[in-house]
Parts: C-alpha cells; structure tokens; sequence
C-alpha cells in the first residue's frame, strides 16, 4: 500500500511537469500552427535564470521563480517578434519558422552553455530537502511543490482559456485565424503573447525541475520528448489533454521502471514508444481538439 | 550533345581530384577528408528526401548508425565474410526503412517528423543500453579493417572507396531528380493532391523515396565503421541530424550542389573558426542556420545563381 501511494506521488510529480511541457506546446502550437521544439529549451534556460537569481543573488523563492520566468517569457517574446513574425508577414510557408525554431533550439542551448558553463548546477528547493508526512507515506517537500504548483498552473492556463475573453481570443485564432482577425482579434498580439506564455509554461517545468536534478544545459532536449510525447497522447487540442497525456506518460513510464525486468535504461524509451504508437494508432489522442483544427 | 559532354567532363575531373586527395592527404587532413566525404554523402541523401521529396525525416543519422553498427556486428559477432555482411546489412536497413516509412506515411506533415524522432532516439538508447552485444556506451571498437581482393581497406584505399561512394551517391540522386520518379516526388512535395490527380502513387513514391534514401545512408554507414574501426552511439544522435538539416538547408535544400556546398562550408567551418569560437562552433551553426532560413531562403546556392545572373549579359530575346 505504502508502495502504491509513493508511486502515486511520484506520477503526479513528473505528470505535472510533463503535462507543463505538453501545454507550453499547445499555446504555441494552437493559434500560430507552429510546433516548436525550443520549448525544452526555454525550460532550461528558465532553470538557469533561477539559478542566477535564487543561488547566485539570494532572491526569496517567489520573487527569485517570478523573475526567472518573466526573464524567459521575455525571450519567447523577442524570439518571435525578432524570427517568426518577419516570415509570417512575408507569406513564407509554415515550415520555415518551424525550422528556423528548430535553429534556436541549438542557439540556445550553446547560449545557456556559454553563459552558465557545461557542469551540472544545484537549485536550492523552496522549501528545502524535508519531508510531509502524510499517513502512510511521506513525501519530499519539492515533490509537493512540484504537484501543488503545477496543478495551480494547469488550472490557471484551464480557466484562462475556457473562462476569459482573452482565452476565447486565442480560441477563436486556433478555429479560423482569418475570421478571427477580421472579428477584430489582434493576431499580433495573440501570437506575441502565445510565446511569451508557452516560455513562461515551460519555464515553470524548468524552475521545477531544477531542483530535483540540478540545472544542466543538455536538460532540454528530455523535456521536449516527453511534453510532446504527452502532447501527442493526450490529443492537440485541450488543456486537458496535456493533463491527462502528462499522467499517462508518468503512469507508464514509472510502473516500466518499478515492475518490468529490463534494465533501467530502457525506461528512457518508454515515451517514445508510446509516442509511436499514438501517432500510429490514435493520432487525435485521447481527448480530441474542439472545433475546426 | 555538347552539354553531355560538358557534364562528363565535369565528373571525369571531380573523380580525378577526389582520387588524387585520396592518394595525397595523410594524417589529420586524411581524416577530415573521409569524414567530410562521408557527411556529403549523408547530405546528398538527405537532400533527395528532404529537398526533392519534402520528407522532414529526422532518422537519417540513425540509419547511418543501423548501417555502421549491423557491418560490424554481423562480421564481428557472427564472422562473416564481408560481402555477405554488407549484403545482410543492407537488407536489414531497408527492411527496417521499410518498416518505419509504411506506418509514417499515414503521418501528416511534421509528425512524420516527430515520429522519425523518436525512432531515432530509441536506436540510440537501445544501442546505449544493448550491454556487450553493442558495446553499451562505449560502443565498438578494436575490430579490423577488412581486406577485399587482397587490398586492405585501410588509408588511401579507404578514401578511394569512399570517393566513389560519394560519387556514386551524386550521380544517382542527380539521375533520379533528372527522371520521372524525381518529378513525382517534388510533385508529391508541393501538392499530394495535385500528383495523385495527375496519376502519381503519392503512397508509393514516399514509401520509395524513404526506403532508397535510408538504406543509402545505411550504406555510407558502413563505410563509417571502418574510418575509425569505432562505432559510438552518440555520434548518431539527434544533433548530429540537426547539422545535417542545417547543412542542407544553408546550402540550399532541392539542390545537390546545395547540399554539397552546405556540408562542406559547415564541415570546414570549425576548422577555421577553431581559435575564434572553441567549442562553440554550434552556436555559429544556430545563429547561421537562422540567418539563411530567414533572408537567403534558398540557401548559398540561391545567392550563387542571382549573383551569376547578374554577371552574364541578358540573352537578347
């Protein structure tokens, strides 16, 4: 029983980042139609700038976490003003900011190397290394804040779609951009903002992260296949679908590397498969988009 | 007739040069030279499936590492001679082509890419985790270099065999952009509707391209294996694939001298920027890679074709 629950536990905490990483997708990827893999990247760097603000300058946790994310929002917004909008106004096909994403992947990656070094780089948990006891069990204090914070961001990013004006603008991008414009959306506006809070999203599975493996500028590219792994299974579509995609990927992933006798490593592959097989089997996912895709 | 016989002449010259580095260089430039005749290779593959037939297939070096790893195991492991090996190998690449290209070809657009991926993430990490069978992280190594008709395959006569290789691969992906089969798939790229309209096998001519394109690579794996007489799985990760996009992309995708070029502008670029950026020269690659695709899309080879315009007189009309 104890062993199901810290199982339990264990699903939830990586779900939740993995379900981050899949939804930092989904924001871009549903009001521009560009699949962008610097996503991975932008959790690094998020982690990065956290570790300059939280172990370098010493900030409390709140204000250290908000700084780095809005560090990295701030890049996703310049990056797609500076890249993605002259290509998009100059009628360039789809594929050519996608590639040219795929280029800043690697420029950020040697960037974040450049400025932070190659070794790995400890993050001080919040809450530090303690553990709740809650029954049976007792959880790491950083796996409860990784479940409390993500689930908060989930919910937020739920309710912003599904709840604001603001959510329906983008919405109504996804459904039919022209209309949408002509409805009187600011498409600029929707897509500098799409950037700036899919960086900010995976940023926060950065920050999170960081703590529990340390910063590292190779971080990003493990991150990326599973949220897109999560993606893929949960459907391209809704916020509850990068949750739900998040968990399955957990689920399968940690009962591969509790219970199947094969060697450790292979765990790795278990979200490629899996994205494989949805891809091949169910290429929708689980919970289908709304509306015209 | 004249133009034939201009383009003869232009092969006879680059085989004969080729054929004189091989016999020439020695150390250092030796190694460059094979590595970087084997990327060009790789890039004039990659080109036809990415350029011609606008699949985004990122499983490109992982069939260059199927290629590299079957050769060695097939005549280390299990002893056999050489030319069955080779044979083994290439009908286990194509099989296994075979079998990623009918299921992607169901894939719309970029998720052919996604999934090609993943298959080619997981071959790394099966080839990680295959304990003695693949050498584990460490790879495979110690093995000798084979000798065909009494002739080591070892120095310059590596380097001829690779040469040929890379000619070889040029004049056949020049031939088939030239043919029928090279129209249908830039048909198919632009607009599969359009091509099956017109009575191409739009399923057919991917599954093709895919299957040719990736057991060629598997080949110029082969060749890999005894550069070194190592083969390391992390060589044929993914961002050994993003280089290889890069380079085809800067050179100019579509176009085979563009893949040539793009390779080896990016190939020697380390070299001469060595001192400048050290260990960065990824960096440079990024930053270049985002500066073509957003104001030279067509790559070098675009920019080489307006300012050649520019240079010739108008022809009167």
């Amino acid at each position: 029983m104890t062993d199901l629950l810290e199982l339990a536990v264990s699903i939830l905490e990586a779900g939740g980042i993995y379900a981050l990483m899949a939804l930092a997708y989904l924001v871009v990827l549903r009001p521009t139609g560009i699949i962008n893999f610097a996503v991975g990247e932008w959790a690094t760097l998020a982690s990065f700038f956290s570790v300059a603000t939280l172990g370098w300058w010493n900030l409390p946790y709140i204000p250290g976490a908000v700084l780095a994310l809005a560090g990295v929002a701030a890049i996703g917004a310049l990056t797609e003003q500076a890249t993605v909008r002259p290509m998009i106004e100059r009628g360039a096909p789809i594929l050519t900011p996608i590639l040219i994403l795929l280029g800043m992947v690697v420029v950020y990656r040697e960037a974040a190397a450049l400025g932070f070094g190659t070794q790995n780089l400890r993050v001080p948990p919040p809450l530090g290394f303690g553990r709740i006891d809650l029954g049976p069990i007792a959880i790491p204090m950083q796996s409860a804040v990784v479940i409390a914070v993500s689930g908060i961001m989930l919910a937020g990013t739920w309710a912003f779609f599904e709840r604001t004006i603001w959510g329906k603008a983008f919405q109504a991008v996804a459904i039919d951009r022209v209309a949408a414009g002509l409805m009187g959306i600011n498409l600029r506006l929707v897509a500098a903002f799409s950037f700036a809070g899919g960086a900010a999203i995976a940023g926060t599975a950065g920050v999170l992260q960081a703590p529990l493996t340390s910063a590292h500028y190779l971080m990003g590219l493990p991150l990326a296949i599973k949220g897109f792994s999560a993606l893929v299974i949960g459907g391209v579509g809704r916020v509850e679908g990068c949750i739900l995609g998040g968990l399955v990927l957990a689920a399968c992933e940690r009962l591969v590397m509790r219970y199947a006798p094969i060697p450790s490593g292979f765990a790795i592959g278990v979200p490629l498969l899996l994205m494989i097989l949805f891809l091949l089997v169910r290429p929708t996912g689980l919970i289908g988009a709304r509306g015209r895709t | 007739m004249n133009a034939k016989l201009a383009a003869a002449i232009g092969w006879l010259a680059g085989a004969a040069i080729l054929a004189a580095l091989s016999l020439t260089l020695t150390g250092y430039h030796a190694d460059l030279f094979r590595k970087l005749l084997l990327t060009a290779t790789l890039a004039v593959g990659y080109n036809f499936q990415f350029g011609f037939a606008g699949q985004i297939a990122f499983s490109h070096y992982a069939f260059y590492g199927i290629g590299a790893y079957a050769i060695t195991i097939l005549s280390t492991r299990f002893g056999l001679a050489l030319p069955v090996a080779a044979l083994a190998t290439i009908g286990l690449s194509a099989l296994l082509a075979l079998m990623v290209a009918i299921p992607a070809n169901r894939l719309e657009g970029f998720y052919i890419a996604l999934a090609t991926l993943a298959f080619a993430q997981l071959f790394v990490v099966v080839m990680v985790q295959g304990g003695d069978f693949t050498g584990g992280p460490d790879g495979l190594f110690g093995f000798d270099a084979p000798t065909i008709f009494g002739a080591r395959l070892a120095g310059a006569n590596f380097m001829l065999v690779v040469s040929a290789l890379f000619l070889a691969n040029l004049a056949l992906f020049a031939a088939l952009g030239r043919s029928w089969f090279g129209r249908a798939c830039r048909a198919v790229r632009d607009d599969p509707e359009a091509a099956a309209a017109m009575g191409v096998d739009v399923a057919r001519t991917r599954i093709a391209v895919f299957t040719l394109t990736s057991s060629l690579a598997a080949v110029a794996g082969m060749a890999y294996a005894f550069a070194d007489n190592f083969v390391n799985p992390f060589v044929f990760g993914i961002d050994a694939m993003f280089v290889l996009l890069f380079m085809v992309l800067i050179g100019g995708a579509g176009r085979h001298a563009g893949a040539v070029v793009g390779c080896v502008f990016l190939f020697m670029l380390p070299e001469y920027l060595g001192d400048l950026v050290g260990r960065f020269h990824l960096l440079a690659y990024g930053i270049l890679m985002v500066v073509v695709m957003m104001f030279l899309p067509n790559g070098i080879i675009g920019l080489w074709d307006r300012l050649a315009k520019r240079l010739r007189p108008e022809p009167a009309r």
